[in-house]
């Protein structure tokens, strides 16, 4: 177990310096740089020169990875080309804002796909069962963009939730709003994107909770507990929820890596101010070096939701590390 | 100004020096249009929300490109003078002015007691080192500002209400270029040069010092740069105070949320209303849309360096104009602009109202007359239909095939537009593909080259064709600049380079006399177009649109009048 | 009478299968023969913009005046060319890769699936963006970069097959009589693993087609090619929504789910039919990606 863990962690941190300098090498091969994009009537060749030699573009590839290393172990990102802020911050604002939604509607997701995932194995081969598979497969196959323009079209107006941003434009302009009614605003703007968020995962979760409990309740202890004159609904989800549950906590945890890079549709419909609304503008704007700290925070985060899923493995199911 | 603007030129109302000379000594208007709100008594307080697509970039009047920080930084740094909504010049920090006889030295007399919101003073020296940091950096850090201090030799300040301005030359565009200039804290701005080159100034960023220091109607509450942006009234403002207690601005990227919003009550006024959903709003009880003669016009802009390497057929008139006939523009203002444009043929476009030549003979719609001048030039068509431009002494044998940038930041449909503009030219053989610019600054990266030396007269080699729009002032002094050769590198974005087009130029700046003026702005005009540096496609009309909760809301003065925000009430 | 093969008689067995064939049956005429069957030209402005539908225009027209029937048969032309094309470099790619490392093992393989592995986690969506930065807005790049993404979990899945068809006794004889590795690649091992590689493309057609309504929806895709994603992107941009022009809005998106469930079920159903471990293997998902991955597993 000692050897797999290492193992797994060292496959990790390797990982994670390929990602680095993938990073490093796909950016340098972008076109333009952060001295192209002035425009004044000052920039001369000499003085594009002498802004490149400032920001230490003129030196070799090796000294400049060198550089770009010591700055990622520091944590020090860089800064936007636009707005001259450091990265860090300005990708911290916007996770900020993504956490939450994406929490939302995960959880919405988890506990609607567990539901209906357990429903349908428990009722398998009923008209409920095919019913919810196929409405399962549905979402899956919605193109996200569209399933948000869908959201915006026909639910908003009816449940009259807002559809754009962050916050009510017009709650706290004077600083004068009470915590509380800014929370539930915020609640508010929250809600449609996570609902999209979530029924986008529904599909894939409810899909995966059914075959995952279909295996579970295939194994013999399930038949023992009925043999024992265990009622079904008991079976279903003291001995085969639990038992499907770690199987299904690994692939969302395995899932919530992507899940963050995920959102960029669904931030850019519903002006939601996040991490993937950050990356279509940086694309947008050219900003790389914004562009390169979403690549590394998302890296690192579906390396690290991986291994996590690595390390639980041996937990489910002991033959992983013999193999 | 790209979507954008800078600053503008000068006094459309002034033919003689002394008339200019002597501002009324009144309040400045708070005239607002076709909603003014008359002698009722004004209802004072609440807060006016703005929803808005464009942003604002900085607060550094040295260092920005969005049109909306040009609005912002009026409404919160102090200007000599501001436009009204007939764009004549009235007072906003100068009471009254005048002009010495041989029209080189202008007085400035300033209302006394206006404070920078940090409690210091404000007084003239912060007006005179302002202007003479402008011109001091011109050509680098400052160069943003350059065309507001055109001419100008020093300013200095005798009293803390006096600022006396000497110019080299007598210049026609002294308070259009003034009344664009926001006046900075010299105590906060001053310490900041550091290198003796103005960097650390041009790479100020205020909004990340909040409080910014501010001395104008309102000052910032809250920035976020895509988002809700609060401007608060300020008690201190030496001119009228605004009616609002405060004003907040707020960014969308989705103009159907920010209609939403307008319609659930969440917004007052939308500063532009989509060409694509002007239906819809009107449609809606208690809101207003107000439309109004735009400023901004599209265009098809053509490399026109004439050192370009590639393509030079392109550099030919004659190709642009036959290319010319298979845009359909009025297809264009019926499918981008749900009809509200009109055709232009001008690049001062018709805020130039005055200085626009009329006189320029339009090119009509013709894919026969294109394609019988396409032909007439050699161009003749390969056994595939396309167009093929024979070999000359610096290129081989080409298709007639191009790309063209369309920048991402356009506030109408620029695929759409390509699209017709597309299906017109395959007509005439000729293949165009779409590149993607970005936004406005990566766009500019894009035209210019990375290589771009005005000096050594590189850059401007890479693109063929790019679609974008400019917004021009109602003096044409700004806009007739962008296609000099001193604005290579900077607003010139076509990397025209005609020694007799840019002497043209200087002659108009000091040509005082109106109509004298009128002549020359018209033959540059002439010029352009006869060239075809651009092909002026439609000039857009201007749609705003407020709750009828609101009054005095004039959009025409966006960005050139402090009244533009402050003057609006309850009803 | 003629044995139906085990993926064929899947198949052709269940409804849900039946139906996803008679789908993409009508899809590809659609596409096929999609130039004489559009009533009007793709670029002709033949109403006023956002009209509601009528009974000359069943759709509507668009944000351009272009009718909306013309847009959407000539968008399944495009959609499908890229789902089928990008499909095809990811089983190119991801079958080479399998089959080699599955048929040669040792260090080949630790090599090409350390390798997999690392694409594997490299989170493909800011990937994809860089690429379309570098490369370009083209369809060929958006098919590229398709193939680029989704070559690994064929990689993995042919793998694990090869080396179980390399150890069947008849792949062993004829390599003990002497067939080159050539031989043995081409006439023993890939004709065996071929119908899995078709299945898994069908899957990853339903893949191939969602991505590239993501890309385009992102602003990268090909800004003058008329798909799906395209259509979805110009009623955003044409605020179809906003004039409550559902018509704009709801076909393009309802013919990519549709097309994307019917590779899903004809898919599925072939690949259950010819590896029934999949069925079980639900604890063997190596990767588990949100979108759009339902189907992704090595089986390994």
């Amino acid at each position: 177990m000692g050897r797999y863990a290492a193992k797994r962690i060292g496959f990790a941190l390797i990982t994670v310096l390929v990602a680095i300098t993938l990073n490093f090498v796909l950016f340098r091969a972008l076109p333009g740089d952060a001295v192209s994009a002035l425009r004044c009537k000052a920039c001369t060749a000499a003085f594009r020169a002498a802004q490149r030699h400032d920001l230490g573009l003129d030196r070799p590839l090796v000294t400049q990875y060198g550089l770009y290393l010591k700055g990622i172990a520091s944590g020090d990102l860089g800064s936007s080309l636009r707005t001259e802020a450091p990265v860090r911050g300005a990708i911290w604002e916007a996770i900020k804002n993504t956490v939450p939604m994406v929490t939302l509607g995960t959880v919405f997701s988890i506990v609607f796909g567990i539901i209906a995932g357990v429903i349908s194995a428990w009722r398998r081969g009923t008209f409920v069962d095919k019913i919810t598979q196929q409405t399962a497969l549905a979402f899956y196959s919605m193109p996200t963009q569209w399933l948000a323009l869908l959201i915006v079209l026909f639910v908003a107006g009816a449940v009259g939730l807002p559809t754009s941003g962050l916050a009510d434009p017009s709650i706290d302009i004077l600083g004068d709003a009470s915590t509380w009614s800014i929370l539930v605003d915020r609640f508010q703007h929250m809600v449609l994107p996570s609902l999209t968020l979530g029924l986008v995962l529904y599909g894939d979760y409810s899909l995966i909770v059914r075959s995952a409990m279909l295996e579970t309740l295939g194994e013999d202890y399930v038949l023992t507990a009925r043999a024992k004159g265990l009622s079904s609904w008991r079976i279903v989800w003291r001995h085969g929820l639990r038992n499907a549950l770690l199987p299904i906590v690994t692939l969302v945890a395995l899932s919530l890596g992507f899940v963050i890079g995920g959102t960029y549709t669904i931030e850019f419909i519903f002006s939601y101010p996040g991490i993937g609304y950050a990356t279509v503008e940086a694309i947008d704007q050219r900003d790389y070096p914004i562009l390169q700290g979403i690549f590394l925070l998302v890296t690192f985060s579906v390396i690290g939701f991986n291994l996590i899923a690595d390390l639980l493995y041996p937990k489910l199911d002991p033959r992983v590390v013999s193999s | 100004m790209r979507r954008v603007l800078v600053v503008l030129g000068v006094a459309v109302t002034c033919t003689v020096l002394t008339a200019c000379g002597g501002g009324s000594a009144t309040t400045p208007t708070t005239s607002s249009g076709s909603t003014s709100p008359g002698p009722v008594a004004v209802k004072e307080g609440g807060i006016l929300r703005i929803g808005t697509g464009n942003y604002i970039d900085s607060f550094n009047p040295w260092n920005w490109i969005e049109s909306q920080s040009g609005m912002a930084m009026y409404e919160i740094y102090p200007a000599l003078v501001q436009y009204d909504h007939d764009f004549k010049f009235v007072p906003d920090w100068a009471q009254t002015w005048e002009t010495s006889a041989d029209g080189l030295t202008w007085t400035f007399h300033l209302q006394s007691g206006g404070q920078w919101s940090d409690g210091k003073p404000l007084t003239a020296d912060d007006a005179a080192w302002t202007i003479n940091t402008s011109v001091k950096y011109k050509d680098d850090a400052t160069a943003n500002a350059a065309v507001n201090v055109g001419h100008v030799v020093s300013a200095a300040a005798p009293d803390a209400n006096t600022l006396v301005i000497t110019y080299d030359k007598p210049s026609a565009t002294v308070l259009g270029g003034l009344g664009e200039m926001p006046i900075l804290p010299r105590h906060v701005w001053e310490p900041l040069d550091t290198d003796g080159k103005g960097s650390g100034l041009k790479k100020y960023r205020p909004e990340l010092h909040m409080p910014m220091v501010t001395a104008g109607a309102f000052t910032i509450a809250k920035y976020e740069k895509k988002g809700t942006t609060v401007f608060k009234a300020d008690p201190n403002f030496y001119g009228p105070k605004a009616h609002a207690q405060a004003v907040a601005l707020t960014f969308y990227t989705n103009p159907n949320a920010m209609i939403a919003d307008l319609k659930a009550g969440k917004l007052d006024y939308l500063d532009q209303v989509p060409f694509k959903a002007v239906k819809a709003v009107s449609a809606m009880p208690n809101v207003t849309v107000d439309k109004s003669a735009g400023a901004e016009f599209t265009d098809v802009t053509w490399n026109s360096n004439p050192k370009k390497k590639k393509h030079r057929e392109l550099l030919d008139p004659a190709v642009k104009k036959a290319l010319a006939m298979g845009i359909d523009r009025q297809r264009i203002i019926d499918v981008v602009f749900e009809g509200n444009a009109s055709l232009v043929d001008s690049v001062v476009g018709h805020v130039a109202g005055y200085f626009e030549n009329t006189n320029l003979v339009p090119t009509r719609f013709d894919i026969a007359a294109g394609n019988a001048a396409l032909d007439g030039l050699g161009y003749t068509r390969g056994a595939d239909g396309s167009r093929v431009v024979p070999a000359s002494a610096t290129e081989a044998a080409h298709p007639m095939a191009y790309d063209v940038m369309i920048p991402t930041s356009l506030d109408y449909d620029g695929d759409r537009t390509f699209q017709i503009i597309k299906d017109g030219w395959a007509q005439m053989g000729v293949k165009v593909t779409q590149v993607s610019g970005g936004d406005s600054t990566a766009g500019y990266a894009y035209e210019t080259g990375d290589n771009c030396d005005a000096t050594k007269g590189t850059g401007y080699e890479k693109f063929d064709i790019a679609l974008w729009d400019w917004v021009p002032y109602p003096d044409p002094d700004q806009q007739l600049s962008y296609m000099t050769k001193a604005q290579w590198c900077s607003w010139n974005d076509t990397g025209y380079d005609n020694p007799a087009y840019d002497a043209l130029y200087d002659q108009q700046s000091t040509t005082i006399d109106r109509t004298a003026r009128k002549v020359i702005v018209d033959q540059m005009q002439q010029m352009l177009f006869d060239a075809q540096i651009y092909t002026v496609i439609a000039n857009e009309v201007a749609l705003s649109a407020h709750s009828n909760a609101w009054v005095g809301i004039d959009q025409k003065v966006d960005a050139y009048s402090k009244t533009y925000l402050a003057a609006p009430h309850e009803a | 009478m003629k044995r139906r093969g085990p993926v064929l008689q899947a198949v052709l067995g269940e409804w849900q299968s039946r139906i996803g064939l008679a789908i993409l049956f009508v899809t590809l005429i659609a596409a096929v023969f999609g130039q004489l069957l559009e009533p009007y030209g793709i670029d002709q402005q033949v109403g006023g913009t956002l009209d509601p539908p009528s009974s000359a225009h069943w759709l509507g027209t668009d944000g351009g005046g272009v009718d909306l029937v013309t847009l959407l048969i000539a968008g399944a032309r495009v959609s499908l060319i890229v789902g089928f094309a990008g499909a095809a470099v990811a089983m190119v790619i991801g079958g080479l890769v399998g089959v080699l490392s599955g048929f040669f093992g040792g260090k080949t393989d630790a090599a090409l699936m350390r390798v997999t592995d690392y694409f594997l986690v490299l989170p493909d969506v800011p990937l994809l963006i860089i690429v379309a930065a570098i490369w370009g807005r083209s369809l060929q790049n958006i098919v590229l970069i398709i193939g680029l993404i989704y070559w690994t979990s064929t990689a993995r899945l042919i793998r694990a097959q090869v080396k179980s068809v390399r150890e069947r006794v008849y792949v062993r004889r004829a390599q003990a009589l002497g067939a080159s590795n050539t031989r043995l690649i081409f006439r023993h091992i890939v004709p065996q693993i071929a119908p899995l590689l078709i299945a898994n493309t069908v899957l990853m057609v339903a893949q191939a087609i969602f991505l590239e309504t993501f890309i385009t929806f992102l602003g990268l895709g090909d800004p003058s090619a008329i798909s799906w994603g395209k259509l979805i992107e110009n009623s955003f941009k044409d605020d179809a929504v906003l004039n409550g022009a559902w018509w704009a809005v709801v076909p393009p998106g309802l013919a990519v789910t549709i097309v994307i469930l019917a590779c899903t079920l004809v898919g599925q159903s072939m690949e259950d039919a010819l590896n029934p471990r999949l069925r079980v293997g639900h604890l063997s998902v190596r990767r588990f990606r949100v979108r759009p991955a339902l189907r992704e597993r090595d089986g390994a």
